[in-house]
Order: structure tokens, then C-alpha cells, then sequence
């Protein structure tokens, strides 16, 4: 159990990485605050993670919004005393040529993708400062890399990810707390078949190197090692899971 | 099945590490290293916590040493499944002009050739097995460079294009190959050279305001071992403290 006693706050908790990770903090023996603009859908997940022994509470919250994210705080603080690990995952995945791009599409990708993560990470690192000791896991993509036809504002908004996390990393180093991104390759979730094919979908997730179909799970293990201790010495890094799809 | 570890540099700083970690973990491990005495020294320690170690004396930059020890292991264990290539070092520091054509190629052969003959010699046997993790030791120097250090950075930025090479080639025959890449860790080699005035200074430099324990480095060689990795490869995993994020 290597997050025993912590409470970690994960955004986007209700699917696909972000219920993943949720799934796998409460293996670990953290309390999770399940955190999702969908409450139905993170209300289900925390049953999960109950049901299974971990502590967890579901709070519905939109990660553009200041209002609904200090309710969040408040929330947590309240349920559970303190924040541990803050986990920045609730993103949205458009589609539009940037031709034909509205400028609602474009602010609310950003807005969600990357205020979301300065939102909630001004949330709670007065807590985390106040404790000397925190960590906060963004995932971005390795779309922040290579670009995607059509998601120019998804990739802009990812590749900012990695520029808030650096400079957030060195801001809040002094106080003990640690600030990384993970790249995911394409996974197998819904976010990806809402503009393609199921075969289309398949056929992209398995060209891979490894010829592995990359699973929300198969995200866990870097997300774990990132907020438990033996990632103490980890800060400003952004750490791709791909298949070997992109290599940086 | 015990999975078994070949750490090269094992004797001493974060290699040592490496194979204390990968002890803990229940792995079989086999010390390569030059200084054969560290090695054995490094054995005898994982032995008396009741760990499975063997040590052997090795010159990376020799092939038919390469190959010699890497048979030695796979007969006596029977298996490799994680390679860890951890021998190198600066060695100099020094201006360009000041540097032989001799020292160059020490420099060189040891951090990037080394490597090269490890991954051959070990590759065909993780292929037989279809699974093997490999683990090859660059530096935050193969980004940033370093002034004085011409070779070291030269063979450490190319160890990372190496790996990504490799990792494409043996991707079909599920072996991951990775890259760590340690910043300043407080190794006694380094140590030994810095004054403790010069040591404050450059913790200055470090965003989490330390330099890095071998240890530190040793968990993320042994997380790029586990299941909890086994869809990372071709990537390069700085622990650095945040003093370079690439």
C-alpha cells in the first residue's frame, strides 16, 4: 500500500484514465475525491472504490470554473482534512480544422484542458506548501508533441501543460512539492471514438511498436511511482507512455 | 521464476544502488564492474541480506570481455531479463584543445561503445525469451552539454539516440529499452572532487535544493523494470531534481 493515509484529488475521475487512476489510488490504500463535471458517472466510481474498502467521495466540479473549483476544495477539506496528491486530468478532445475553428471551441479547450490545471493546482498548493510535501501528476499527450490534424487547439492546450508544469515545478520546489506530467499515446477510451470509426479507432490504437492497444490501466504504474515516494527526486519532468509511438 | 539483473558499474555509486534495489526486489543480480573489488564488495553485501548475487570483473569496452561475462551469467542463471548499463563517467574535465585523441576515445567507448557491446551481446538472449528490459545511462550533459566535458556529453547524447533505435528494433520481440538520465548525484566519485563550498553552490542550482541520492536514481531503474512500465520505451526519464526539464 503505497499511499496509505493519503488523499489524493483526481479531476476527470468519472472515465476512462482519470477512473483508472482514482481505481488504482484506492488499491494503493489512498482516500480519492472523485472529480467530474459528470456527478452520475463519478458518484459510480466512488461506489466502486467503496465497495472495494478505499475511501472515496465524489464532488461534481468544472475545472474552468474558479466557483465550482474552490468548492472542490472546500469539499475535500472538509471530507477529508488535506490534499496529498492532486491529479489534473479532466480535458476535453474537440475536432475541428483550425480553419473552421469557433473561438467557443477554441476557449474551451484551453480553458478546460489547461485553466483547468492552473485552476486547481492554485487550489491546492496553499495546502500542500502549508504541509511541505505534495504532489501534483497533469496529463497531457503526446499529441503536445507530434500535433494532430484537426485538434490544433487539443495539442496547444497539451503542450502548455508541460510549460505550466516546468514553470510550476520550480515555483513550488522550495516547499517540498513535486510537479510532472505524464504524455499518454492514444488509449483505448471513449475520448477517441467520438470523432472516428470503431475500426478506425482500433487500427490507429494498435499501430504501435510494441503492437499493444494501450489501456486507461496500462497508465496507472506511472502515475503511482510519479506521487509515491520513491519519485521524490522527480520535478518539471513530462514522462511518455506510448508503445513507442513517439520517443522524445 | 527469479528474474536476474546485469548491472554494469555495479561496484559503485548509483550502479551499487541499482543493484541493492533490484536485490530487495528478490532479483538475481550479477555485478559487472571494472573494479572487480567493489564488485565483490557489492555481492557479498546483497548475499549476507540473503539476495542471490554474482560479481565479475569487466572492461565494457572490450568485446570479448563483454561477451565472456554476459555468457557467465546467462549459463549460470540461466536467463536475462533486466540490463542495466550503468559503467561510465566523465572522467576529465578539461578544455578541448587539452584533450588527447586517446582520452576522446576513453571517454567515448566507455559510456557509448560499452553500451553498444552490452545491448548486443544481451539482446539475443532477451530475444530468445521474448521479454527483457534494457536500461542505458545518459546524463541531463546530453541535453544541456557542459563546458570541459566534450566526450562525456557527446557519448551520453548519443546513448539517448541509441536507445530510441533500439527500442524501435527490438519493440517486435517485446524488450523495452529506456534511458535514465541522473543529474547531479551524490556518488563518491563525484563527491570526492567537490568542496563543500562548491557543493552548497550548486545546490542552489537545484530546484528541489538537493542533489540526488543513488537511491533516487535506483527507484526509477527499478520501476523501468516492473509490470507497472511494461508500455514505456524509447523514452528518457530524467531525476534531476528539476535542475533540467528537457
Amino acid at each position: 500500500m503505497r499511499l496509505k493515509g493519503k488523499v489524493a484529488v483526481v479531476t476527470g475521475a468519472a472515465q476512462g484514465i482519470g477512473r483508472a487512476i482514482a481505481l488504482g489510488f484506492g488499491r494503493e490504500g489512498a482516500k480519492i475525491v472523485v472529480a467530474d463535471l459528470q456527478l452520475d458517472k463519478a458518484q459510480n466510481v466512488a461506489g466502486e472504490l467503496k465497495a472495494s474498502g478505499a475511501e472515496a467521495h465524489a464532488v461534481d466540479v468544472n475545472v474552468a470554473s474558479e466557483a465550482s473549483v474552490k468548492r472542490l476544495a472546500e469539499q475535500t477539506f472538509d471530507r477529508f482534512g488535506r490534499i496529498d496528491i492532486l491529479v489534473n486530468d479532466a480535458g476535453i478532445y474537440l475536432r475541428s480544422s483550425v480553419a473552421n475553428m469557433t473561438e467557443e471551441d477554441w476557449d474551451r479547450t484551453i480553458n478546460i484542458n489547461l485553466g483547468g490545471n492552473f485552476l486547481c493546482s492554485r487550489a491546492f498548493i496553499p495546502a500542500m506548501r502549508a504541509q511541505k510535501s505534495g504532489r501534483i501528476i497533469s496529463i497531457a499527450s503526446s499529441i503536445a508533441y507530434t500535433g494532430a490534424k484537426e485538434f490544433a487547439h487539443y495539442a496547444a492546450s497539451k503542450a502548455a501543460i508541460i510549460g505550466f508544469v516546468k514553470a510550476l515545478a520550480r515555483e513550488v520546489a522550495p516547499d517540498g512539492i513535486t510537479v510532472n506530467a505524464i504524455c499518454p499515446g492514444s488509449s483505448n477510451t471513449d475520448m477517441p471514438r467520438r470523432h472516428r470509426s470503431e475500426e478506425d479507432v482500433m487500427a490507429r490504437l494498435r499501430a504501435t511498436p510494441l503492437g499493444h492497444v494501450l489501456e486507461p490501466e496500462d497508465i496507472v504504474g506511472p502515475i503511482l511511482f510519479l506521487a509515491s515516494d520513491p519519485a521524490s527526486y522527480v520535478t518539471g519532468q513530462a514522462y511518455n507512455i506510448n508503445c513507442g509511438t513517439v520517443m522524445i | 521464476m527469479t528474474q536476474v539483473a546485469l548491472i554494469t558499474g555495479g561496484g559503485n555509486g548509483i550502479g551499487r544502488a541499482v543493484a541493492q534495489r533490484m536485490a530487495i526486489a528478490g532479483m538475481a543480480v550479477a555485478i559487472a564492474d571494472n573494479d572487480h573489488a567493489a564488485a565483490e564488495q557489492v555481492r557479498s553485501e546483497i548475499v549476507g541480506k540473503g539476495g542471490k548475487a554474482d560479481a565479475l570483473a569487466i572492461d565494457v569496452r572490450v568485446a570479448s570481455e563483454v561477451k565472456a561475462v554476459v555468457t557467465e551469467i546467462a549459463t549460470r542463471f540461466g536467463r536475462i531479463d533486466v540490463l542495466a548499463n550503468v559503467a561510465g563517467g566523465s572522467f576529465y574535465t578539461k578544455r578541448i584543445e587539452e584533450f588527447s585523441w586517446l582520452e576522446w576515445k576513453e571517454v567515448i567507448d566507455i559510456n557509448l561503445k560499452g553500451t553498444f557491446l552490452m545491448c548486443r551481446e544481451v539482446a539475443p538472449i532477451m530475444q530468445r525469451q521474448k521479454s527483457g528490459r534494457i536500461l542505458n545511462t545518459a546524463s541531463n550533459y546530453a541535453l544541456t552539454g557542459s563546458a570541459l566535458r566534450t566526450p562525456y556529453s557527446a557519448a551520453k547524447a548519443g546513448i539517448i539516440a541509441f536507445s530510441k533505435s533500439l527500442a524501435q528494433e527490438l519493440a517486435p520481440d517485446g524488450i523495452l529499452v529506456n534511458t535514465v538520465a541522473p543529474g547531479p548525484t551524490d556518488t563518491p566519485r563525484v563527491m570526492g572532487k567537490e568542496s563543500p563550498e562548491a557543493r552548497r553552490q550548486r545546490w542552489a542550482q537545484i530546484p528541489l535544493g538537493r542533489t540526488g541520492a543513488p537511491e533516487d536514481l535506483a527507484e526509477m531503474f527499478y520501476f523501468l523494470s516492473t509490470t507497472e512500465s511494461a508500455w514505456i520505451t524509447g523514452q528518457t526519464f530524467h531525476v534531476n531534481g528539476g535542475l533540467v526539464m528537457p
